[in-house]
């Protein structure tokens, strides 16, 4: 009977009151209906004292509650009333009965009593482990969920509380005792449960191996998800070398070779060149220098952000001056128009100037020979965004993160850049506290913006 | 300018723009395209006597075009490849391409292929051939190596006839293995393999290092005269 042992004193006395209560009650009803019924049937009624507290309370209130009943009755009603003794010797036999009758019962509702709480701890258990299950499978992280678990298993296990730990068991924090969670073959962890405290040895072993089982299941799943996120990142990590890989085979040497080439045709004796196709031979030389040295720059730049080791030194500048000079010096000027508003920023200029010729760039290589380009600045309290919006055939849905990838070509362009100048714009824009990102609805152009912060006009600049 | 006409065809225009200059100093005429149909359109508007040709291309590859000019022209391909586009090539000279440089090639060298082709071009099935000092005797199935007899299986000189027909040629594995052993058996590459070991014994001074029947590696064999510059 440990849970006997364990009733507060509280719960005793309650119970002791409810008894002398019950016991009162029932000897004043039957006071009052004795005038009509014949006393001595009237000592069955004592069985509605005894039943509600051996329902509630078990048999060890139950006797005595018993025997209190048998006194009054005995006291009050059977004659000769007021002493403990009986005139007529029928009426021995019938208090015997009553107490038989009672003990029968309050046995028999103890039994009830035991058997229901035993199902309700049971179907506490069950249920526990059901919605553990189902939020472990959900997906839940195991790792958040330790703690309310523990205190959750705490109470199956009727303990304050409970504490679980995965792996192997280390040493147990002062003060608990601990209780290994075994499934199958290895020990998943250990719950620990303040020393002293006796867990309900039934529950135990019952509870405590399906919670076990349920954990390895959780950890399992931890694990291989673990594992396949790293496996998609190291594919992820192939993908961007072969990407650079072939990046750098088709956009290094195509370079090289215009150069390879005009170099030995202006070497080779043999050959007989008019003046004019030695000066488109140089000009070819100059050109593909010019774009190898670009591309060796953004390879450089991209490293750089990758190893974040970009770091802006910032000033405060109007934003329409520095979108004014990436238009110059993007040559340019035909073909951009810039409208809006002139914020301040606190930017690095060259930085910001990169990614706005970056994004015009762009802008100007899927736009129509003809078309222009239409460059806004708007500016809230907060931020100035400058949205590049050029004619071009626009992005699909699924390009309109992808395109910031490095070595990310749009459609069958091959010929132009490495599809590096989107991913360094994006990242000199997060070095200095900015986005970048696209907008668009294909067929009707696509829309590159840059949201920097605002700078607070300084009061004394304010007109 | 009245030289042979060449066709370049290649999307990169700093790359189209010196082989232009350059095939120009060298006496050709040059028509150029920048994609796969301005290549079939420019072939069929001024037949080219050598076309060079670019494997990636804007609108299609130029294993397609290879094909397609194969069906009624028979001007030799040079095909611009680049490493990684080794599938490519071989697609290609599958498709009728006749040879291949890599990129980025020296000037000398596509000179020399654009040469060597252009020789080729047209050459008639003569009955007896000279390649450096190794005669094939086609009609009379006889072989000699600086004057000398050589015996050789029935193979290998099939082998050795096909290869000495596409002088300076390179010919794939699947080529040969089809002219020599039948279509059935255009995947046995280890029988070429072997075939071309004998052969070497037979007609190579030095069979470890051989001068005349060349290995292009994952490619196939060309068989050159070491005295001139097919290579």
């Amino acid at each position: 009977m440990c849970r006997v042992k364990r009733r507060s004193r509280r719960d005793l006395l309650v119970g002791i009151a409810a008894s002398i209560a019950a016991v009162a009650v029932v000897t004043a009803v039957i006071a009052l209906v004795k005038q009509w019924v014949p006393v001595l049937s009237l000592g069955v009624l004592y069985v509605f004292a005894v039943l509600p507290i051996a329902v509630v309370w078990g048999l060890w209130l139950a006797l005595p509650v018993s025997i209190a009943s048998m006194l009054a009755f005995n006291w009050f009603f059977l004659p000769p009333v007021h002493t403990f003794t009986l005139a007529n010797s029928e009426n021995w036999f019938a208090l015997a009965v009553y107490l038989a009758t009672a003990v029968v019962v309050s046995e028999l509702a103890a039994r009830a009593r035991r058997r229901a709480a035993a199902a309700e701890q049971r179907e506490h258990e069950s249920s526990l482990l059901a919605e553990l299950a189902t939020e472990l499978l959900r997906g839940r992280e195991l790792g958040d969920e330790l703690g309310e678990i523990g205190t959750r298993t705490a109470g199956v296990l009727g303990v304050d509380n409970a504490q679980i730990e995965l792996g192997a068991q280390r040493r147990p924090p002062p003060g608990t005792s601990p209780h290994l969670l075994e499934a199958a073959d290895r020990t998943v962890g250990t719950i620990y449960v303040p020393a002293g405290s006796d867990p309900n040895v039934a529950a135990r072993h019952r509870f405590l191996p399906a919670l076990a089982a349920l954990l390895a299941v959780a950890v399992d799943r931890d694990r291989l998800e673990r594992e396949a996120l790293e496996a998609e990142a190291l594919r992820r990590s192939d993908l961007v070398k072969t990407a650079l890989l072939r990046a750098v085979s088709h956009d290094l040497r195509s370079p090289l070779t215009g150069i390879r080439t005009a170099v030995g045709a202006l070497r080779n004796p043999t050959l007989h060149l008019s003046n004019e196709d030695r000066l488109e031979l140089l000009e070819t030389i100059d050109l593909d220098s010019d774009r190898l040295s670009r591309l060796v720059g953004d390879l450089l730049d991209l490293s750089r952000l990758e190893a974040g080791g970009a770091a802006p030194e910032a000033e405060v500048w109007s934003l329409d001056d520095l979108v004014r000079e990436a238009i110059d010096a993007l040559d340019a000027r035909d073909r951009v128009e810039l409208a809006g508003e002139a914020p301040l920023v606190n930017v690095d200029a060259t930085q910001i100037q990169r990614v706005l010729a970056n994004l015009i760039e762009n802008a100007l290589k899927f736009s129509p020979p003809d078309a222009r380009v239409h460059v806004r600045i708007t500016a809230t309290r907060k931020e100035a965004i400058v949205r590049v919006v050029d004619q071009g055939p626009g992005l699909a849905e699924n390009e309109l993160e992808r395109v910031f990838e490095p070595f990310y070509r749009r459609g069958s362009d091959t010929r132009s850049g490495a599809g590096l100048g989107l991913a360094i714009a994006r990242g000199f824009a997060a070095a200095n506290g900015g986005r970048v990102w696209a907008e668009s609805r294909p067929g009707q152009g696509a829309t590159f913006a840059l949201a920097l912060p605002v700078v607070e006009v300084p009061a004394e600049l304010q007109a | 300018m009245t030289g042979q006409r060449v066709l370049v065809v290649d999307d990169e225009p700093q790359i189209l723009r010196a082989l232009r200059a350059t095939l120009r100093g060298a006496g050709y005429t040059v028509e150029s395209a920048e994609t796969a149909q301005g290549a079939l359109t420019a072939a069929a508007a001024h037949p080219p006597e050598a076309v060079i040709l670019d494997l990636v291309l804007p609108d299609g590859n130029g294993t397609d075009v290879c094909r397609e000019l194969r069906s009624w022209s028979d001007a030799p391909v040079i095909v611009l490849s680049a490493v990684g586009e080794e599938k490519e090539k071989i697609a290609a000279l599958d498709a009728g391409a006749d040879d291949y440089v890599t990129k980025p090639f020296s000037v000398d060298e596509l000179l020399a292929r654009l040469r060597a082709v252009l020789r080729r071009r047209g050459a008639a099935q003569e009955p007896v051939i000279d390649v450096g000092e190794v005669r094939i005797d086609v009609a009379e199935r006889i072989v000699t190596v600086a004057g000398k007899r050589v015996k050789l299986s029935p193979h290998e000189f099939d082998l050795l006839r096909v290869l000495a027909q596409n002088r300076g040629k390179l010919l794939t594995h699947r080529a040969l293995l089809r002219e020599v052993w039948g279509p059935a058996y255009e995947v046995e590459a280890h029988y070429l393999h072997v075939y071309v070991s004998h052969l070497r014994r037979k007609i190579e001074p030095d069979p470890a290092s051989p001068r005349y029947l060349l290995t292009e590696p994952g490619a196939g064999y060309r068989l050159v005269d070491p005295a001139s510059d097919d290579v």
